[in-house]
């Protein structure tokens, strides 16, 4: 709690368990109920799991604690785990992408590293990941790793540079790698 | 004349289907000053529909020329009114955003040729084969006529809509 009297409350929370019908409702209900205002969420199956991330927020602050407990009855009837963390007001802003957009598609034989290789280029230039998604398809006998990921790319870096960037890892990993821009036209 | 503030969903007129333009006269031709106006006002705005303005008519404007995707592959200012599609080709996904449903994007399906029959600011029955993002701005402008937003389009989840860059 940052105990500053008017300004709204906002939480990061997490919701995961085995999938079933009824998660997204239960959840949305309990949120619901206490008032709260689901900002921003992303709600997805990984496995056999069904995996909830939201931002809420409530007008009026009060504690994580009650938050939890309200959470608690739902949460033990569908097996979840729920976890909540308080954000401070200075964490409380959209950061609005202010560069090029580009979509990185990476497929190739499954092996250890890809997503780390992949990912520490990028780092290593401040180029920010703003999405991303790995999935792990084929056969037992040819499993087939495809990662989908969208960053945004810092003044002075073009699409081609990301390009060129990967290429090396495209020959050594053996694997396909591609780069488009995605940055969205203003209509 | 002055560009018009742009109205923003859910204004109930972002929703209407526009009605056909009978007659061009001083009125329409000053809607169309508006409508070039108000797309020149917005940075980077390629496009602006009637009912953007508040104007429940079938006209829209165009102009991807100074457009970094649009400048070698373009008609110039397109002033179109009562426009037709009469022939698509193709299919391309482009993440789209709109003046009048800010913060947001989507990617939306368009056809990446397409025909069009539409009237000039002078009433000349003009035909155009636009491709590629004229094509792509002319579809999300004519959608606009039809009561229609880029929301009413998005064809994937899975990365399609999120925040998006302000427009200042």
């Amino acid at each position: 709690m940052d105990g500053s009297g008017d300004a709204a409350v906002h939480f990061a929370v997490t919701i995961i368990g085995k999938d079933r019908p009824g998660i997204v409702a239960g959840a949305s209900e309990v949120l619901y109920r206490l008032g709260c205002n689901i900002e921003d969420s992303s709600c997805t199956m990984l496995g056999g799991e069904f995996a909830m991330i939201l931002i809420v927020s409530h007008e009026k602050p009060f504690s994580k604690t009650r938050l939890l407990d309200d959470f608690k009855a739902f949460g033990e009837a569908m097996q979840l785990s729920v976890f909540v963390r308080t954000l401070g007001k200075s964490e409380i802003h959209y950061e609005t992408p202010s560069g090029e957009i580009c979509m990185v598609s990476v497929y190739g034989s499954d092996q250890p590293g890809i997503v780390y290789r992949v990912t520490k280029e990028l780092a290593e230039r401040q180029i920010n990941i703003s999405d991303m998604n790995t999935k792990l398809i084929g056969t037992p006998e040819q499993p087939v790793y495809v990662l989908m990921l969208e960053a945004v790319l810092p003044e002075g870096i073009e699409v081609e540079h990301v390009t060129r960037l990967l290429e090396k890892l495209k020959k050594e990993l053996k694997v396909e790698i591609g780069v488009r821009s995605v940055t969205p036209v203003s209509l | 004349m002055p560009s018009r503030p742009i109205l923003l969903y859910p204004h109930m007129i972002l929703k209407k289907v526009c009605a056909p333009v009978a007659t061009i006269d001083d009125k329409s031709k000053t809607i169309i000053q508006d409508l070039i106006d108000t797309m020149h006002a917005g940075p980077g705005s390629v496009g602006v529909a009637a009912p953007q303005i508040g104007v429940t008519l079938r006209i829209c404007v165009v102009d991807v020329s100074k457009s970094k995707l649009g400048k070698n592959n373009h008609h110039g200012l397109l002033i179109m009114i009562n426009p037709e599609i009469f022939r698509k080709e193709g299919a391309a996904i482009m993440r789209e955003g709109c003046m009048s449903v800010p913060d947001y994007t989507g990617d939306v399906e368009r056809a990446v040729e397409i025909s069009v029959r539409f009237q000039d600011e002078n009433g000349q029955v003009r035909t155009i084969e636009a491709s590629g993002f004229e094509a792509v701005a002319i579809q999300h402008e004519m959608d606009h006529l039809d009561g229609l937003l880029f929301l009413d389009r998005i064809t994937s989840l899975k990365t399609g809509l999120f925040r998006r860059k302000k427009y200042k």
